[in-house]
């Protein structure tokens, strides 16, 4: 009997594990699963045996900020370039009839007049038009030349208002408020409802405030009616450009290349090329010439997005113990036209039975975006709130009342180490109790995010004969020190200065990368480097180990710009000497072991209140955060102060105001819409918490942004006796609390 | 770019501008920004009718820089829209003098350069971010915002180095209040305010 024939046996795979990982869409997370392998190489290490990694570098594009010679999108002038303007809606609620360009069109340096895709404009501000002309002063003029006809129809800006059965609809027959999800047995929790010793039953309100870039939203696109295009963008993500841009010039994919080489602020608001890109692409097709279309502040307020609003009403149950034994909550999402945002409720805190409604509510405005943790600013300041007015009703300490109620054990050391820098044992447990019209006061609250990474990050390394580095990936720098940390995993793995390696990223012709929503950049991307780096590193071993008395790869050390084994030692020219013509290039993948998820933080606020007047003064903030592995200190601090201050804003002094009649937003500007700014800063005090072990890259980007708005509200209160349920918390709202 | 027609709808580029009205609000604005009142120069420039496209010259950070704008053009726009090769160290964000990040200075003088005619500046020295140091040698502002990490995604950063530059010439010793109330025309949004001011007080610092 013939031998079977056997078949060829395949190299064995690689034993793979399935995981769950978050890919971000439009700025949102969204679980997938993915397979990766079993086995990976060597990890970080110790997080206090780096040499560069966890410790402070500045910047390597600092330079080039601080001087002006960075180069933005904003900044790109090409020659021939066509300045693109956006013509806007000016009713709540409106259909075009009629759109006359004509006298538009005769203006000298009018190039082209697009329409807007839509001819029902749902909210004020909408798109209706673009042009492009020589200069923008120009393309100003032919917008004010651009006669419309519109047909006016109902239109409603309120929430309260919008809920009312009898309110106009913002999608014709479609209700303006949509159920979205109920969990938990309502029957159970009002049982449970009647074993708690008290009760607290309130309403909260957070604002719509804006991501307020100071780069607007926009790109220049460079097409001159050849067959392919650059773009110029300011993005979270370099590559969720050319497709789009692509099928609306006409081309093919890969004939269109994105640039991100700097880029001035996102949070959340610049995934995809945007209506701002879809006009620029239009206009750039029709003129064949190049066009920027850079929202103007105006635009970027009324029509960019904002953080989701949102109505929250809440009741929960507690025992004298501090046991948190029921809650019942109906969340409204405010997201205008869209659908909003907002984590369910209890959020972290474990309160026994639960049961919730989320609903979303339209609006005729702007659909509010992702704007930096998404839906959990919202979420968090609600149950801060609610979960200080439990503490206060049953006269326990605030801390060791979220303590009682938080299961996970960071979240208590961080309370403590947040306390002790605050200086918790000063405040007057007494809310308002402390004597004279300035009255000071101390708050607290807690939040999470995720911030793992997934596989999306492709890495390319050269070590070139001569001794340079170059490390390249597409993906993009927000201002948050990707390029930093990018060179410094490098040149750590092989003993290198911050200035003997280079990095290259921002542009679609590198390696693929994730967009940089939902703090996922640094947990996809180092640990592809860092893979990269450690297979250069043993090709680079196997080179140069013969010069090296033939010293085994784990006997070769890099450190201090040199290659040494055996007694022996090279400088880095000398070993990369050694190296073939073409060096050693590698590509680096990415390694679910070099990263993980989940993140803890604590913020604490103290505020003085005149309540003669309102006015509240910020005093000190403290943020306690924990992330793995630090990359890079300073840039995180950084991070953690920046999550302070835009909390702050929200906080205190920023919000989308609409005017119910006209359906206009009345503050789109930085004259009328409060930014935080210098005369508000409080002292700030970013802490990194390095009890957090974990050997893994870890984003926090999001984590720092969280608990801040609950923390101040709870200062006001403890300050001066008013619990202030809705944002911001201005002097108004103090005065009407204290005027009896 | 043709001349504009008498009689079309353009107001925008109608013989309007007469004097010095609007540069010299431009300038009154930014002036918040001294606690001290210093004399308005604009004043004492000749006032004279411009229309249409016109060549300018511009004392940009040391060199004479010809360019052609219209008499509505904004210092700002000159700079980075006209001016070739482009000036764009100093950003455009909103365009109405409420961010700062446009800062130039006039005479050594702080201004938001959107709030500017370019035609009025002809007769000014002006000094951008980029005319205060270079990547490769910084300013004592410039280095002590790297050093410091004064700057996230940077677009605000022109602005405060420019605010900052200038300020410590005038008061070289400041205190951190001081350095709050110099800059209070100067928004950011990354939330680099706590590290600015560390950086303009460690470059006063340097300096002395």
């Amino acid at each position: 009997m013939p031998q079977q024939q056997q078949p060829t046996p395949s190299p064995s795979p690689k034993p793979k594990k399935k995981i769950r990982v978050p890919r971000v869409v439009n700025g949102v997370e969204q679980m997938v699963e993915i397979e990766v392998d079993e086995d990976s190489g060597p990890g970080w290490g110790p997080n206090d045996k780096h040499t560069l990694l966890n410790r402070r570098i500045t910047r390597v594009d600092g330079s080039l900020k601080a001087a002006g010679a960075a180069h933005y999108t904003y900044d790109q002038r090409l020659p021939g370039m066509l300045y693109g303007r956006i013509l806007r809606c000016p009713h709540g609620h409106a259909r075009v009839t009629k759109l006359d360009t004509e006298a538009a069109a005769k203006i000298p340096g009018v190039k082209a007049i697009v329409p807007a895709p839509l001819t029902e404009l749902r909210f004020a501000g909408a798109p209706v038009a673009a042009v492009a002309a020589v200069t923008p002063e120009i393309a100003g003029d032919a917008l004010r030349a651009i006669k419309v006809t519109y047909e006016v129809l109902p239109h409603v800006v309120h929430a309260d208002a919008a809920m009312k059965p009898d309110a106009p609809k913002v999608v014709a027959d479609e209700n303006n408020v949509q159920e979205k999800a109920k969990n938990g047995d309502p029957a159970k929790v009002e049982a449970a409802f009647a074993t708690a010793d008290a009760i607290v039953e309130a309403e909260y309100i957070t604002q719509r405030v804006h991501h307020a870039c100071l780069e607007t939203h926009g790109m220049v696109v460079d097409y001159r009616g050849g067959n392919s295009a650059t773009i110029y963008a300011s993005t979270q993500g370099t590559f969720t450009i050319p497709a789009d841009a692509a099928k609306e010039l006409g081309l093919e994919q890969s004939a269109v290349v994105s640039l991100v080489e700097h880029m001035g602020g996102g949070f959340g608001s610049k995934f995809g090329i945007g209506i701002e890109g879809m006009f620029a692409c239009r206009l750039s097709k029709e003129t064949k010439a190049p066009v920027k279309l850079m929202l103007t502040r105006y635009d970027e307020f009324v029509m960019a997005g904002n953080r989701s609003g949102s109505l929250q009403k809440m009741k929960a149950g507690v025992k004298n113990d501090g046991t948190i034994v029921a809650l019942q909550a109906k969340q409204y999402r405010l997201g205008g036209i869209g659908q909003g945002s907002q984590a369910g409720q209890p959020y972290i805190y474990r309160m026994g039975d639960t049961y919730r409604e989320i609903y979303a509510l339209h609006t005729n405005e702007d659909s509010a975006i992702a704007m930096r943790a998404p839906g959990h600013p919202q979420a968090s300041f609600a149950v801060e709130s609610l979960v200080d007015e439990l503490a206060y009703k049953i006269k326990m300490d605030p801390v060791a009342f979220r303590k009682k109620n938080l299961r996970d054990e960071v979240y208590h050391r961080q309370l403590d180490r947040g306390a002790k820098e605050i200086g918790w044992s000063r405040r007057n447990p007494i809310a308002g109790g402390n004597p004279g019209p300035l009255k000071r006061g101390m708050g607290c609250a807690v939040g999470t995010w995720g911030g793992g990474g997934n596989n999306q990050c492709k890495v390319d390394l050269t070590i070139s004969r001569d001794g340079s580095v170059l490390v390249a990936c597409g993906t993009q720098d927000l201002g948050t020190g990707t390029r930093t940390y990018t060179r410094a995993i490098v040149a750590e793995e092989f003993g290198l200065g911050m200035n003997d390696v280079k990095e290259q990223i921002g542009s679609s012709k590198l390696g693929s990368a994730n967009p940089s929503g939902g703090s996922t950049t640094a947990a996809s991307l180092a640990p592809s480097v860092k893979d990269a780096a450690i297979k250069a590193r043993v090709m680079f071993v196997e080179r140069v180990a013969p010069l090296l008395g033939n010293a085994k790869p784990e006997e070769v050390v890099f450190a201090d710009g040199k290659v040494s084994a055996k007694g022996q030692s090279l400088t880095w020219k000398q070993a990369c000497a050694a190296l073939p013509a073409a060096g050693v290039k590698s590509h680096g993948e990415w390694r679910a072991d070099l990263q993980s998820r989940g993140v803890h933080g604590v913020c604490f606020a103290e505020v003085e209140v005149d309540v003669e007047t309102g006015h509240i003064k910020p005093i000190k903030m403290v943020h306690v955060q924990d992330g793995g592995l630090p990359l890079n200190r300073l840039t995180l601090e950084s991070q953690i102060n920046g999550g302070m201050i835009q909390s702050l804003g929200q906080a205190l002094y920023e919000g989308r105001v609409m005017d119910a009649q006209l359906g206009l937003q009345l503050n789109p500007g930085f004259g009328d819409y409060k930014l935080p700014g210098c005369l508000e800063m409080p002292e700030l005090v970013p802490i990194i918490d390095d009890d957090d072990k974990r050997e893994a890259v870890i984003g926090i980007a999001e984590g720092c942004i969280i608990p801040a708005l609950g923390a101040i509200a709870n200062a006001v209160f403890n300050a001066t006796g008013l619990r202030i349920r809705e944002l911001p918390i201005t002097p108004d709202k103090i005065l009407m609390g204290t005027k009896v | 770019m043709k001349k504009s027609r008498d009689g079309e709808h353009n107001p925008g580029r109608r013989k309007f501008l007469k004097g010095v009205g609007i540069a010299g609000a431009g300038a009154a604005i930014a002036d918040h920004l001294w606690e001290e009142k210093t004399e308005a120069k604009e004043e004492q420039s000749t006032p004279q009718t411009v229309s249409g496209a016109t060549k300018i010259s511009l004392q940009v950070n040391g060199q004479a820089r010809s360019v052609q704008v219209e008499p509505r053009t904004t210092l700002l726009n000159a700079l980075r829209n006209h001016l070739e090769p482009a000036v764009t160290g100093p950003k455009l964000v909103c365009d109405v003098g409420t961010c700062g990040a446009c800062t130039v200075l006039l005479d050594g003088k702080p201004v938001y350069s959107c709030l500017v005619l370019a035609v009025d500046a002809t007769n000014k020295k002006i000094t951008t971010v980029e005319g205060l140091g270079s990547p490769e040698k910084p300013n004592g502002v410039q280095a002590a915002f790297v050093e410091h990490d004064a700057l996230m995604c940077g677009f605000c950063t022109p602005g405060f180095v420019t605010t900052i530059s200038a300020y410590l010439k005038k008061n070289p010793n400041p205190s951190l209040d001081e350095v709050r109330e110099a800059c209070k025309g100067n928004f950011c949004r990354c939330g680099t305010y706590p590290r600015v001011f560390e950086a303009a007080l460690a470059a006063a610092k340097a300096a002395i």
